[in-house]
């Protein structure tokens, strides 16, 4: 699904736009996501009637109005559940899951964690802004410990979940992280979940200017983004900083964080591999935003084919059907312990 | 003289023998075989050993994975019926489980506060003596959890954002059970995924307080006022036979005394108690009187506390005996019976002369006694009925009302579940003359207004004139 040269982007865009008012907060995060989401669709080669936006509750769930697509409003953190219904009742649909830290992490924990096991074929975008925003500013699953909110006014206690390590730890096939503020990224990011066959999971770092501005300043702040963030990139060192003189090595067990200066100091440093096979590396790049000496990681962290549960799924019915033959009702109703009473 | 120590050789306790096999191929001998005969103590097949060829290596005693199964023979065992039997519950030297009695304690004067409902039914929460706050974030009730979370923690209460309302449900289950008076705030979407939860309360006899700010339905519906959990709350509480008392209060001072009631309530029958309010009533300012008095809760007997005393007590709603859930059924029975007779509650206003009554709970019946005022004034003799417990329905308190009536007229922001109680409560009274009814309703936040009830009220009064 490269891109098409033929579309005529800006009427692409606009074929997606939806003739709803959008109701987020002037200034919220998700007007970016949303812009970067309707000029990748036109991108990605399936038509506006084969793509359905499937999401829970809160307000990044409020995403299906504002696309001109099928669309579902569904239960709160169920999203992925309905999603799966979609998919296997029609395979050939392109399913995008939108959904948000405290839908997918708290209520939706359980659903979200079978849909990457099982490896169904979809996309799941999860605006994480680390704080209920739709119910006024409570504190949600990703929240840092000691945050001040409506329902911790004395700070978090709870450790926060963290979505990469969660999900690569569910086996999600595709896995990467991009930035409500960096919408080339995003876009690019979008088309890679697109493109990936198998579960595509996708943190967006998304600020909520109401109930938690600032959140995740450190990566979006002009002035200090550069020392903060690590671009990844397939076959490349995992190098870093305004003047890429830093780098990420494995000591032991534990990632590095090296100064660079001079040929030699370049050795030994890590190479990005989306096709680690092992969940080892792509965990230990997952972990580093609790380290508060390492960067933050965005990219694509995990790009792994394996079979799809949609594919593997319509194969079993070929195979029963290839050995038992075609099934028929009226046969059916007649084998096993049935006779006829005269 | 060289001593050798001869080694034991195993016994079975046939009442601990599960008959697993283990032993007998771990006994190089071939002394141990599968048993034959069922065991009258535990209902199952204890191996049988032949000690002719046991040399005593011990291998049988590292294969038993019983505790008790087969052991080595000491010659100081008593092996006399009492060992080889299970322990006899009755001679457990457990001590029987007591209540340690609560306290009421003075409330000193304040000025009446000037509080929305939900910090109304808070309050009350707290001076009720409930320390422990389990919930999700939902509006329109939010508000009333995020003043626990504010006020809990300083008195030394506990509070907890669960992760869902699954998980809150299940977490007063178990404060419940260990004999604490606990709540929640949630509104309809939340409290239809409670249900679960509720069941098995009621089934295991655990109290909790549920507080139902009703928004609009079905599904997400949206955030406004509607009173269409009544059917959930009245008739619908999980699978199986349940039933709980349902408070319906119309004010935020209502908010705050009936909350404090269902505590004393939920406690007094073992049953949780959901307290409805809606959208408007969770939201709405209004002054609020503190009551004289506060409570301080003990510990009932029958509390999983975590003292040597209550150590006996078990919390279960499952009863695999098809026979003993019968029973269980029939107790549960006998104690709705005794709430039906001991806890129906309404306000009647003019309702004493009244020939038209207007029924009706929560906001809507703010509307309606506004347009009982309104019709006085203009010679109609209306009156208002307001149900304070919809479960039980307060039929004793309308039948003596029945017979000077000429019309009732229900106001409800739901699609009729409030007639729907009043029809099943007159059925089952077994009162047939009933006067013609009819209503107002609204649905999805929209409330009925003081106008058309009035307009309503004069349009059958016309009717009948006319006719």
């Amino acid at each position: 699904m490269a891109d098409n040269p033929a579309v005529d982007q800006k009427s692409a865009k606009a074929n997606f736009a939806s003739d709803q008012d959008v109701r987020w907060c002037p200034g919220c995060g998700d007007y970016a996501i949303l812009a970067q989401m309707k000029k990748v669709l036109p991108e990605i080669g399936v038509p506006r009637e084969k793509v359905v936006f499937i999401s829970g509750i809160g307000c990044a769930s409020r995403f299906p109005y504002y696309i001109n697509s099928y669309g579902f409003h569904t239960i709160h953190g169920r999203a992925p559940a309905v999603a799966t219904g979609v998919k296997l009742a029609n395979p050939e649909l392109s399913v995008w899951i939108i959904t948000g830290d405290g839908d997918s992490l708290s209520i939706g924990g359980n659903h979200l964690l079978h849909l990457c096991r099982r490896n169904l074929n979809v996309n799941i975008i999860l605006f994480n802004n680390q704080i209920y925003g739709l119910t006024k500013g409570q504190y949600s699953p990703t929240s840092p410990v000691g945050k001040r909110t409506k329902t911790t006014p004395y700070g978090s206690l709870d450790t926060p979940f963290n979505p990469m390590s969660l999900v690569l730890g569910a086996g999600a096939s595709f896995v990467a992280r991009t930035i409500d503020r960096d919408t080339k990224h995003m876009a690019a990011t979008f088309k890679r979940a697109a493109a990936h066959k198998g579960c595509s999971f996708v943190e967006v770092y998304q600020n909520c200017i109401i109930f938690n501005d600032g959140a995740f300043q450190s990566v979006t702040d002009p002035k200090i983004k550069q020392e903060n963030l690590l671009y990844l990139e397939d076959g490349r060192e995992l190098v870093y900083g305004a003047d890429n003189d830093k780098g990420i090595r494995l000591e032991g067990l534990k990632l590095e964080a090296a100064a660079l200066n001079g040929p030699e100091s370049r050795n030994g440093l890590l190479k990005h591999q989306e096709t680690m096979p092992d969940e080892a590396y792509t965990y230990l790049l997952s972990k580093m935003t609790e380290r508060p000496d390492l960067p933050t990681p965005i990219g694509v962290f995990r790009a792994l084919e394996r079979p799809t549960y949609d594919e593997v799924f319509m194969q079993q019915i070929d195979d029963v059907t290839q050995k038992k033959g075609k099934g028929n009702l009226k046969e059916l109703f007649i084998t096993g312990n049935t006779w006829k009473v005269d | 003289m060289l001593q050798t120590r001869e080694r034991p050789k195993p016994v079975v306790l046939p009442a601990y023998c599960k008959g697993c096999g283990r032993c007998v191929s771990a006994c190089p001998q071939h002394c141990i075989t599968l048993g034959t005969e069922i065991n009258p103590e535990s209902g199952l097949i204890p191996v049988e050993i032949d000690l002719e060829k046991c040399n005593g290596c011990g291998l049988c005693f590292a294969a038993c994975p019983e505790p008790y199964g087969l052991t080595a023979y000491d010659p100081l065992m008593d092996l006399d019926e009492s060992y080889l039997k299970f322990p006899d519950e009755d001679s457990s030297t457990a001590p029987v489980p007591q209540e340690i009695s609560g306290e009421t304690l003075p409330l000193p004067p304040v000025e009446p506060l000037m509080i929305k409902g939900t910090y109304a039914a808070a309050i009350g929460a707290l001076l009720a003596g409930c320390r422990h706050f389990f919930g999700y974030p939902i509006t329109p009730s939010t508000e009333g959890a995020e003043l626990m979370a504010k006020l809990l923690p300083n008195l030394n209460g506990v509070f907890v954002q669960a992760v869902s309302e699954v998980a809150t449900v299940n977490m007063m289950y178990g404060c419940g059970g260990a004999g604490m008076p606990c709540m929640t705030f949630t509104s309809s979407p939340g409290f239809s995924l409670m249900l679960e939860g509720v069941s098995y309360m009621i089934g295991a006899e655990v109290p909790g307080v549920f507080i139902n700010i009703m928004r609009g339905g079905p599904g997400l519906g949206n955030i406004g006022p509607e009173q269409a959990d009544i059917k959930l709350a009245c008739r619908g509480l999980g699978h199986g036979n349940t039933h709980a008392i349902v408070l319906t209060p119309d004010s935020p001072q209502e908010m705050l005394d009936l909350t404090m009631l269902a505590f004393e309530l939920t406690f007094k029958y073992r049953n949780p108690v959901v307290l409805l309010g809606d959208g408007y009533l969770g939201q709405i300012t209004g002054k609020v009187k503190l009551p004289e008095r506060m409570i301080k809760p003990g510990i009932p007997s029958w509390g999983v506390y975590g003292d040597d005393m209550h150590r006996r007590n078990l919390i279960c709603s499952i009863q695999l005996s098809e026979p003993d859930l019968e029973i269980h059924n029939l107790h549960l029975n006998e104690k709705y019976q005794r709430i039906i007779e001991s806890e129906q509650r309404a306000d009647c206003f003019h309702c004493d002369d009244a020939d038209t009554l207007i029924i009706a709970a929560n906001t809507p019946a703010r509307m309606a006694k506004g347009a009982v005022q309104v019709l006085r004034d203009r010679g109609v003799k209306a009156g208002l009925f307001r149900p304070i417990t919809l479960w039980p329905f307060p039929i004793d308190i309308l039948a003596p009302l029945l017979p000077k009536l000429r019309q009732i007229v229900i106001v409800e922001a739901s699609n009729g579940q409030l007639e729907d109680e009043l029809r099943l409560a007159l059925s089952h009274a077994e009162i047939i003359d009933v006067p013609p009814i009819s209503h107002v309703r609204h649905f999805g936040g929209v409330l009925p207004q003081q106008q058309e009830i009035i307009d309503r009220v004069l349009e059958t009064i016309d009717t009948e004139v006319t006719s």
